[in-house]
């Protein structure tokens, strides 16, 4: 599904990412780990296209998009949530997924009423039922608690009817029975969707990851299934003796 | 157009651009460390100007209204920044656009109420009156000659302390982040008080140059304050080195075009539709060049941000 | 929904009723008045979309009155007189401009964007002046009206109830417009840009379609206008004009539907008590201005009802 081959981003004598070569295999669920400034939201930019890579070649479902805009990535099916919750605050729960309903569709239907448009509601209504929030659909965005942000942060990345999820630690910030129910709705989303998961809970992590990649200063130390990371000397003295 | 004629223009576009600089320098200093896009500097530009012909009338000596006119502006501006501007650092662009825009009405308006509204022309002392001569068979007014001369001399200074002091170092810095300038252990307050004084400095500075050579009347400030919007686009917002290469550029694209576009095009279509395509061409020189500048180069040609 | 409803009906009602009670008190001078505010309004609405919905500070809105009216009176001048064909004229030339202005702008963004409206439009200016034939400095007078049948726009209280029609129209059109997919992805474009771009949404063709949009409806205003002034100056299209109808926008409430008419009677009704007491009036709105920039937040709209989303 997704390929990236050997992708360089330097910010002046910064390396941030150095050399990063990848492949997650559709239906994969592929965590990324590694300690703060490792570059893993600079890698998540440069794939999502929000950020153009010094050097190297990203290929999405056979595709080469690394000249490709954010917005025409987003319209090929690669979704992206932020880090830093990024939704529409002065919109309505539901209005902030129907817009993300209607990114899909282009500029199809351009001049009808949004506020009517059942092409853009029930698919809307669908996933919030999905994720959960179905009852929270009237709100406005802004009154919701910080965790049913998060959650609004995926139902809208899903919104989109993504072919990979590019997923920025969406438990950040969350308590723990905050996280448990996000762990839970990723686990039902892990199959059926292709997923980057870049998260620091590790517990989340092994729990969802088919594969892990850990990264260390703008490389990838290793690539494996969990049982082999979490016994890596490598990654341990890096980032997991920590965290574990 | 002779070559000598064109060495003249060109001089003056200098002259001109010189003048566009000191303007760009405090405006994209006030919006490089404070964040503030600040439409009255406009006002303080004509300020400048007001505050010296009064000073000079009533000292009547050129050199003691100048020093007074500066130092009058340098108090108005700090004063409007203490009183009016304050509360806008934290506002987004368009509150501080309309909050300046409030107070462009209101100076023009006090100047008028103040000094009426015909132009004042300010006078000149002996010395700075008659003319120069920079190459053999040319010779050139000589108070134009002075303030091309005291404008480098400012731009050196200015250069100098954005080079090379730690003032220039947080401006480099792109300081328009509260927190890291007080964690440098530096008074915020004082120091925006005191950038804006200097940005107020600098267009009282350039108002007060203008004097002589322009109308000194309400609404001059705009009138100027546009173009020194068009430096800034084409060099570059928050550049320092930008506002001087696109003050020049602009002030001798200006100059020529006024001077020589409507003799050129007598020589290609007729002399009377020259008469008026010929300076309408010539007004919409530089925002035409503005375009084509944001076509190649969308954020100007020096952008620090 | 249903305040909002009830508001206009009163509002529309109020207005018409103006001119006959106007003329019974023969106070005709309000006549005139209102019905300048109601034409500006149309501006201030136009400029709504982009600014309030939009997100896009366009400080050279007046542009396209000075297009709008110089379109009628070039066509006047040259001894076209069919209102039809100069109403289009000027929405379709103010169009063309505001695309060919917004093509450029757009582009950028922040304080850029400020700066660039506000010269281009000054360029627009200064080519109105220095054009002799149409007056350049001191512009021209109307040779004669636009002619359409039926109505005659020389007749003070008839020229009245077009600028409500349009005015109410105009509201409407707004209304309608932002709440359309294209409206919702504008608004979610000045909401949130990076959310948008992320959900495969691109602002740059909504917002530069929406400064169209604007660009021929305050060209609309302007056509308008010189029918009301019977007169037109590059005046039409100074920055200070521009800056006027950017507080009308904002004095009423950006992003509703009734904040730029309200914003527009109030800011001009307020110029006229001003203008009434001293010559001088603009060193008493200057700083009112200011501190309605510094105090107010939610506009006049929001006293009334609260804004629809």
């Amino acid at each position: 599904m997704l390929e990236v081959a050997d992708l360089r981003k330097s910010f002046g004598a910064l390396r941030a990412t150095d050399g990063v070569s990848l492949a997650v295999a559709q239906g994969e669920t592929h965590a990324i780990i590694g300690p703060n400034g490792a570059g893993k939201t600079t890698l998540i930019a440069q794939l999502a296209g929000n950020l153009r890579p010094d050097s190297g070649r990203i290929r999405f479902a056979g595709d080469d998009v690394t000249a490709l805009p954010a917005h025409a990535r987003a319209r090929r099916g690669l979704a992206r949530s932020f880090q830093i919750t990024s939704i529409y605050p002065d919109f309505t729960v539901l209005q902030n997924v129907a817009l993300a309903v209607q990114g899909r569709s282009g500029a199809a239907a351009l001049w009808r009423d949004a506020r009517r448009d059942a092409s853009l509601r029930g698919p809307a209504r669908d996933i919030l039922e999905e994720i959960g929030l179905a009852e929270r659909a009237e709100v406005l965005a802004a009154n919701l608690a910080h965790g049913e942000q998060r959650q609004l942060e995926v139902a809208i990345a899903l919104a989109t009817r993504p072919r990979l999820l590019l997923l920025d630690e969406p438990m950040a910030g969350m308590g723990a029975e905050e996280s448990q129910r996000m762990i839970g709705l990723l686990s039902k989303l892990k199959g059926r969707h292709t997923m980057i998961l870049v998260e620091h809970d590790m517990d989340a992590v092994f729990r969802l990851a088919d594969r892990i990649s850990v990264l260390v200063y703008g490389r990838l130390i290793a690539t494996d299934i969990p049982e082999r990371i979490r016994a890596n000397e490598e990654v341990r003295r890096a980032y997991l003796g920590e965290n574990l | 157009m002779t070559p000598i004629l064109v060495f003249e223009q060109l001089l003056n576009g200098l002259q001109f651009g010189v003048m566009l600089f000191l303007m760009a320098a405090g405006l994209t200093l006030v919006f490089g460390i404070m964040n503030l896009v600040n439409l009255a500097h406009g006002s303080l530009y004509m300020v400048g100007a007001y505050a010296t012909v009064a000073a000079i009338n009533w000292t009547g000596s050129w050199l003691a209204g100048v020093a007074l006119g500066l130092a009058a502006t340098l108090v108005i501006g700090m004063l409007t920044e203490v009183i009016a501007l304050r509360t806008l650092y934290e506002r987004d662009h368009l509150d501080q656009v309309l909050a300046t825009f409030g107070l462009i009405l209101f100076f023009n308006e006090a100047v008028a109420m103040i000094f009426g509204r015909t132009a004042l022309y300010m006078s000149l002392p002996g010395w700075l009156q008659g003319h120069v001569q920079i190459i053999p068979g040319s010779i050139y007014p000589a108070y134009r000659a002075a303030v091309i001369v005291v404008g480098l001399l400012v731009s050196a200074g200015l250069w100098y302390v954005v080079a090379r002091t730690r003032l220039g170092m947080l401006i480099r810095a792109g300081a328009s982040n509260r927190a890291m300038v007080s964690a440098l252990g530096i008074n915020i307050r004082l120091l925006y008080t005191l950038v804006f004084g200097c940005g107020a400095a600098l267009a009282g500075l350039a108002g007060l140059m203008a004097g002589p050579i322009y109308a000194v009347q309400p609404g001059m400030g705009e009138m100027i304050l546009i173009q020194v919007f068009v430096v800034i686009v084409i060099g570059g917002i928050g550049s320092v080195r930008g506002a001087l290469v696109g003050a020049i550029i602009v002030g001798i694209v200006d100059t020529l075009g006024r001077a020589f576009l409507k003799p050129m095009l007598a020589t290609l279509i007729s002399p009377t539709a020259a008469e008026n395509a010929g300076p309408a061409l010539a007004s919409m020189l530089i925002y035409l060049l503005m375009a084509v500048v944001l076509a190649v180069r969308p954020a100007g040609l020096f952008p620090s941000k | 929904m249903r305040k909002e409803l009830v508001f206009w009906f009163v509002f529309a009602a109020l207005l018409a009723f103006l001119p006959p009670v106007m003329n019974a008190v023969g106070q005709p001078y309000y006549i005139d008045l209102v019905r300048r505010i109601m034409i500006l309004a149309i501006a201030a609405v136009s400029l709504n979309l982009i600014l309030g919905y939009g997100g896009l500070v366009s400080f050279g809105h007046a542009a396209y009155l000075g297009v709008g009216a110089y379109a009628v009176g070039i066509l006047a001048f040259y001894g076209v007189t069919n209102g039809w064909l100069q109403f289009a004229t000027a929405i379709v030339a103010s169009a063309l401009v505001a695309a060919a202005i917004g093509s450029i702008s757009i582009r950028t963004s922040g304080i850029y964007f400020i700066m660039i409206t506000l010269a281009f439009t000054q360029m627009l200016y200064y080519l109105g002046i220095s054009i002799a034939e149409f007056g350049g400095d001191d512009g021209m007078r109307l040779k004669a009206r636009s002619q359409f049948p039926l109505i005659d726009l020389g007749d003070p209280v008839a020229s009245y109830y077009v600028a409500l029609a349009f005015m109410l129209a105009s509201v409407y059109l707004v209304y309608w417009i932002v709440n359309t997919r294209f409206g919702m992805a504008l608004r979610a474009s000045k909401s949130n840009e990076a959310r948008t771009r992320a959900v495969g949404i691109s602002p740059y063709p909504y917002r530069l379609a929406a400064f169209v949009i604007a660009g021929a409806l305050c060209g609309l205003a302007g056509a308008l206008y010189a029918n009301h002034t019977n007169y037109l100056t590059p005046g039409f299209m100074t920055w200070q004009q521009s800056g006027e109808l950017m507080f009308m926008v904002i004095l009423g409430g950006m992003a509703s539907t009734a904040g730029p008419v309200l914003g527009s009677f109030a800011l001009l009704l307020l110029e006229e008590v001003l203008k009434g007491w001293t010559e001088h009036w603009q060193v008493i709105l200057g700083p009112l201005l200011v501190l309605s920039v510094i105090l107010f937040r939610r506009g006049l709209a929001g006293i009334f009802y609260k804004p629809d989303a």
